[in-house]
């Protein structure tokens, strides 16, 4: 990515009606003033925000997204919030596997009346994704590997193993399993983190094997995996019928992506 | 029976007064809410924020302001107030005074030119006094109706008969200066009052200084201080330098279980002291807060816990001890002198802000209410009622909640209103 | 398929708008979008001009979808709504688009900004619009009846309230008799009425009461359903009855903790206030020298809380003790002595009059009762006191009932820590439960004094008859539709729902979500975390979400 000067970043935010949008109001009301970088989507409750939403907004390019919620405790829908920090979480952990900073990300909590709070949140993380520069600034991709890296992260998080683990989260860590079981918020996040691992890089695979056959070591160069990692997830891929073979080159099998998802 | 119930008249816009409109309202009962403020909302928008929640009050009290505005069955007679109650129960005539505002309310649209040309300033009463005010002016930004109101004893107008600049600049052609205040007579079936409370004022407590102090507050500035649309933009500044606060001494009981003030206990003093050094803390973790308590009554749901918090994560130290008396240093730091009952040693403590918790009264000008209604009062000027009918004054078919009854915390206040209501609801739909 | 056909309405605001934005661009911009094919600047949309214009172009124009950009949705997307209804349009294919209150008014110095700004918030609302549909609001029939379960001083007040309005009602009670907590009382403070006499006052009132059912030595079995709808189950002398309710009020009291192995608990020489009033109505208190200890079993690690009504309690007892015995001497042992308000500062004050001696205590030097005397460390006087007594009282907490939970989970509501009913929200829905249609009051949502709990029921009362007074609750359809195609049963749903409006049921094609339309808030908790992703939510869809992700680079090519 080249570095633009007087670079304006493009901003979306996600704000839900009883707080942070309130909160935005009132800024607007008492006349503080932020730059015009952001543009905000109204929500009945940050809940509401799929983190698949999240990634679909890099993907078609902007540079930043904020979402905000109710503090902790206030959610006008009781448990919304909380529901929303933990799959922002996600969200997060698969912008650093694409390679992008969790910092384009910001996920923070704004009251009906906080006003110039709301301002000075926006004016700071303005300024960080400048600094942070255009999307993909941080890497070393082209825009095309960029977009198809977040494609894979967005398919990623809809898979149902990782939402229904992450919904799950308080359940398991706050109160028990049906063993009876308590899980400690460092395992739950290293299991987490590694089956996010693990999603992101079928999609990857998968998505790298949409328009043409490749063999694993075909595929493992296009994805930059090494091909045993590439055969394993293969394997599981196979077994859940998301993939086919359809030719033999030599002694490679080349895969392709079949129906399914 | 088939006939309409009669309409409720609500005496108050505060948070019970609100809450016993929304109630009858919603049951399809016609209720006047009358408040003599130019919008509702009451004390409760006046705070920061509410124990044991922490939770912001004016957010959370903003939604009821709407659906009072909108709601079908709620006229709303602000800048108003009831002089007079003749009839009985099921069967009232009031008479209302409603004071001109002389701002056109469908056309007002608080854009706030006509504010920021007014060339008078005066001290704002919803900021008590800690900032000042145009003679045209919000009552406060989120109010409820959200529009302008002219305070005649202020407007160049009024009181020379010169100016109306604001007239010029408003472009809906919404200022109206021959409004009239006028008198309208409502036919109710029952009254329910939820006047709230005043702050007691302590400058007749000379020895703790208030009014002579610049560093001596009472416990609503307090609140208008650290709120973040107030004064201070929520940053707890000195009065008398703008210097942050970083010790404070709450003082307790200024004013309240006192036989030459006020014997009664104000109920929620002992918790709003603890969420305002809270809140303190949360703005500067290098604040360092002690409440100078006699009994600590934290009997609420979660207000125990509440106040273990404050000791444990707040730096909030509680000491026992009745304060004698605050002085000044050359710096304008309050110096509290109190008797620390554990080991029976007088002591001093030199503060950056001292806040008095002064006691919940009742309006100034109640007895003038209660003669209006032909209700009784208690030896305090609070409603009187009966613990076994909690909400009944002593004329049949006037009910009372909230502050004005007793002092007591929101949560109550609530509960009551919304008693009141069916107390109200039993009454008219008989 | 209908062609789509917006219509966009520019607000100037006066010069709130228009004096840091191009409205007239914008309007001009507008019309340049796809499906656009009005658009018009307004002085004051909001103005019954401005209303009347965007009625009179709905008509003329065959708009099927509405977009203002001005002010704020918060406060005027209602009275937009209203008026796309009055001129025939479902008011939910109506857009709002916030260019003052964040844009005109938080970007004054910059107006081209502003004004670019603007023309992409007006994108993407357009782009939104578009893909809105029309929705009903949801109307579910209530069922005129209300249930109160517990016949104590709340629940027989809240019951009677209902039934004088008008309403049937069922009242259930456990026991043989209803009085709860007072049939074990003698005389009640601050005015020392006796609370035998109240009972019967009440429980005449309620006998007497034609709407008023009430069902003794009853207890519920099962409840189902929603609001207005509940199907309770009550099981009475081993025979089940069914009601249908339209609202369930929930008074069933507490217990008073008995403080086995504490402070040499014996419940003769050494036993609790309860234990003690039944003493005094009996008349047997034949103690000389009696110390009441405060705060015994609360206010510590294991139950945190302080029980309100043990200090006014003890008093009270006290009091009574020295009226029949004046020269008792009485010692309360105390840590705060919480008698809040007028009327119980004023009891406290009286109190100390009849010469009961008060010591305070430290929490970290209890009491200790040995044989024949107590001794604790005055920490008034600094010193340690060795007080002799014919009787010792405890002052134990009140605590939930051991069903408590129990009924809790038959109902679907919360508990908190200690077992007492959870309240919708603490401060403004002390009687509410977030499940609608539920209600608590009385020492089951937290010790109350008497007048508390008679006006926590009356409150209870007024919020449960609004559905039974209307007849009807209605829902704004912001609610989830499940494609049971994609659901596979799993309950995520059912558990991230606080309001318990979405449930997993069996059905003919396996375990399927569905949704409670009249419970749902619409907050979209569940949609957003469906693993299957088979949730959409109404009115603020994926697709609808994603429309308005524009970049600048397309609005400003």
């Amino acid at each position: 990515m080249t570095l633009q000067k007087n670079f304006e970043p493009d901003i979306l935010g996600f704000l839900c009606n009883w707080c942070s949008y309130a909160g935005a109001d009132l800024a607007g009301v008492s006349r503080f003033q932020y730059p015009p970088n952001i543009r905000i989507i109204r929500v009945m409750c940050s809940a509401r925000v799929d983190p698949t939403i999240v990634l679909e907004v890099f993907i078609r390019g902007l540079d930043g997204v904020m979402v905000l919620g109710c503090h902790l405790g206030t959610c006008h829908y009781m448990t919304g919030n909380y529901y929303m920090e933990r799959r922002m979480k996600m969200a997060k952990n698969v912008l650093k596997k694409v390679g992008l900073s969790p910092e384009r990300l910001l996920v923070d909590w704004v009251s009906a009346a906080e006003g110039e709070r709301f301002a000075t949140l926006v004016r700071e993380f303005t300024e960080k994704v400048k600094k942070l520069g255009p999307l993909g600034q941080e890497t070393d991709l082209k825009l095309e590997q960029l977009k198809t890296r977040l494609t894979a992260a967005k398919d990623a998080l809809a898979q149902q193993r990782i939402r229904w683990l992450v919904g799950r989260e308080r359940e398991l860590v706050e109160d028990k399993n049906v063993f009876g079981e308590k899980v400690s918020q460092e395992e739950f996040d290293e299991l987490m983190f590694q089956t996010i691992e693990k999603e992101f890089a079928k999609r990857r695979i998968l998505l790298s094997i949409e328009e043409e056959a490749l063999s694993v070591r075909e595929i493992a160069q296009k994805v930059g995996a090494s091909p045993r990692d590439v055969l394993r997830n293969m394997v599981s891929l196979e077994r859940d019928g998301l993939v086919s073979v359809v030719g033999i080159e030599g002694n490679s099998p080349k895969y392709r992506r079949a129906g399914g998802s | 029976m088939d006939e309409k119930p009669k309409a409720v008249l609500v005496v108050g816009g505060g948070i019970a007064g609100i809450q016993a409109a929304l109630d009858l309202g919603d049951m399809g009962i016609k209720v006047h809410l009358v408040e003599r403020r130019p919008s509702i909302g009451g004390r409760m928008a006046q705070l920061d924020k509410t124990f044991p929640t922490n939770d912001c009050s004016i957010c959370i009290l903003a939604p009821k302001l709407a659906d009072c505005f909108r709601h079908p069955n709620i006229t709303l007679h602000t800048l108003s107030e009831v002089k007079e109650v003749k009839g009985q129960m099921g069967d009232f005539s009031v008479k209302l005074r409603k004071y001109a505002r002389f701002v056109k309310e469908k056309e007002c649209v608080n854009c706030g030119e006509c504010t920021a040309k007014c060339p008078v300033k005066v001290p704002d009463e919803f900021d008590m006094g800690l900032r000042n005010r145009k003679a045209i002016y919000p009552y406060y930004l989120q109010g409820v109706p959200a529009v302008m109101t002219i305070d005649r004893e202020n407007c160049l107008y009024f009181t020379k008969g010169v100016c109306r600049i604001c007239e010029k600049f408003c472009t809906r052609e919404a200022i109206d200066f021959e409004q009239k205040d006028t008198d309208v007579t409502l036919q109710v079936g029952a009254i329910i009052v939820a006047t709230g409370f005043d702050p007691y004022d302590p400058s007749g407590i000379s020895q703790y200084g208030y009014k002579r102090y610049s560093n001596v507050t009472i416990s609503l500035e307090y609140e208008r201080l650290i709120c973040a649309s107030g004064p201070t933009g929520g940053r707890l500044l000195r009065p008398s330098d703008n210097k942050p606060a970083e010790k404070i001494a709450f003082v307790q009981c200024v004013g309240s279980r006192d036989f030459k003030n006020n014997p009664y206990c104000s109920s929620v003093c002992c918790m709003h002291a603890t969420k305002e050094a809270m809140l303190a803390h949360e703005h500067d973790p290098k604040v360092k807060s002690y409440i100078f308590y006699m009994d600590l009554r934290a009997a609420g749901k979660g207000f125990q816990e509440y106040v273990a918090r404050g000791e444990r994560e707040y730096n909030i130290s509680y000491i026992r001890g009745r304060v004698a008396k605050i002085t000044e240093d050359h710096d304008k730091r309050p110096t509290v002198w109190y008797e620390e009952t554990q080991s029976s040693k007088t002591k001093k403590m030199t503060v950056d802000l001292a806040v008095l918790a002064t006691s919940l009264m009742p309006r100034r000008d109640v007895k003038e209410l209660a003669k209006a209604l032909g209700v009784e009062l208690d030896e305090y000027s609070f409603f009187k009622t009966d613990p076994l009918n909690p909400l009944d004054t002593t004329r049949p078919g006037i009910f009372v909640c909230g502050c004005c009854r007793e002092p007591t915390d929101i949560p109550e206040s609530v509960a009551q209103a919304s008693g009141a209501a069916e107390r109200a609801a039993e009454t008219v739909m008989r | 398929m209908n062609e789509v056909r917006v219509g966009v309405f520019v607000c100037h605001c006066g010069t709130n708008i228009g004096g840091f934005l191009d409205v007239p661009e914008l309007a001009k911009y507008a019309l340049s979008l796809p499906h656009v094919v009005f658009s018009k600047d307004n002085r004051y949309t909001c103005s019954e001009a401005g209303l009347t214009e965007i009625k009179s172009a709905i008509a003329e124009k065959k708009l099927n979808r509405v977009v203002v950009a001005s002010c704020t949705p918060r406060t005027h997307e209602p009275l937009f709504r209203s008026t796309c209804k009055e001129a025939g349009l479902n008011p939910y294919l109506f857009q709002f688009v916030n260019i003052r209150d964040q844009c005109s008014w938080v970007h004054m110095q910059d107006r081209e900004r502003a004004t670019e700004k603007a023309k992409a918030l007006i994108r993407m609302g357009a782009a939104r619009a578009v893909l809105l549909e029309p929705l009903e609001e949801i109307e579910v029939e209530v069922s005129p009846c209300a249930l109160v379960i517990g016949g104590g001083i709340a629940g027989m007040t809240c019951a009677l309230s209902l039934a004088n309005r008008g309403f049937e009602v069922k009242l259930v009670e456990k026991e043989d008799r209803l009085g709860g907590t007072l049939n074990n009382l003698y005389k009640l403070y601050p005015t020392h009425e006796e609370a035998s006499r109240l009972v019967q006052v009440k429980t005449k009132e309620v006998e007497k009461n034609p709407k008023l059912e009430v069902l003794t030595s009853s207890e519920v079995k099962e409840v189902e359903g929603f609001v207005g709808n509940y199907d309770v189950t009550v099981r009475q002398g081993g025979k089940d009855r069914l009601f249908k309710a339209g609202v369930i009020i929930v008074a069933t009291g507490a217990e008073t903790l008995k403080p086995v192995g504490m402070y040499g608990y014996d419940g003769e020489k050494v036993v609790t206030q309860l234990e003690l009033e039944r003493m005094l109505k009996e008349g047997r208190v034949n103690a000389d020298k009696i110390v009441m200890i405060q705060c015994v079993g609360s206010r510590n690690e294991k139950r945190a809380y302080c029980s309100k009504v043990c200090c006014l309690t003890a008093l009270k007892n006290a009091v009574l003790i020295k009226e029949t015995n004046p020269d008792a001497q009485v010692f309360v042992l105390y840590r705060d002595m919480v008698t809040q308000g007028t009327k119980y500062e004023d009891y406290y004050g009286k109190a100390r009059e009849t010469g009961i001696t008060f010591i305070k205590y430290l929490p970290e030097r209890q009491p200790v009762v040995e044989n024949g005397s107590v001794r604790v460390y005055d920490e008034l006087l600094g010193e340690e006191l060795i007080l002799p007594y014919d009787l010792v009282v405890l002052s134990t907490p009140m605590v939930a009932h051991e069903d408590s939970r129990d009924l809790a989970q038959k109902l679907k509501v919360p508990v908190d820590e200690n077992g007492f009913f959870l309240e919708a929200h603490v401060k403004l829905r002390p009687v509410d439960f977030a499940t609608d249609g539920i209600y608590v009051c009385g020492c089951g949502h937290w010790p109350a004094n008497v007048d508390e709990s008679v006006f926590q029921a009356y409150g209870a009362a007024s919020r449960a008859s609004i559905p039974i007074s209307v007849g009807r609750v209605k829902t704004e359809p912001l609610i989830p539709l499940v494609n049971e195609d994609g659901c596979s049963g799993c309950g995520l749903c059912e558990l991230t729902c606080p309001f318990k409006a979405i449930q997993v049921e069996v059905t003919e094609k396996g375990r399927k979500a569905k949704v409670v339309a009249a419970s749902c808030k619409g907050c979209g908790a569940c949609g957003a975390g469906c693993p299957q992703m088979a949730i959409t939510m109404q009115h603020f869809t994926d697709k609808q979400l994603i429309a308005q992700v524009i970049p600048l680079a397309e609005v400003i090519p």
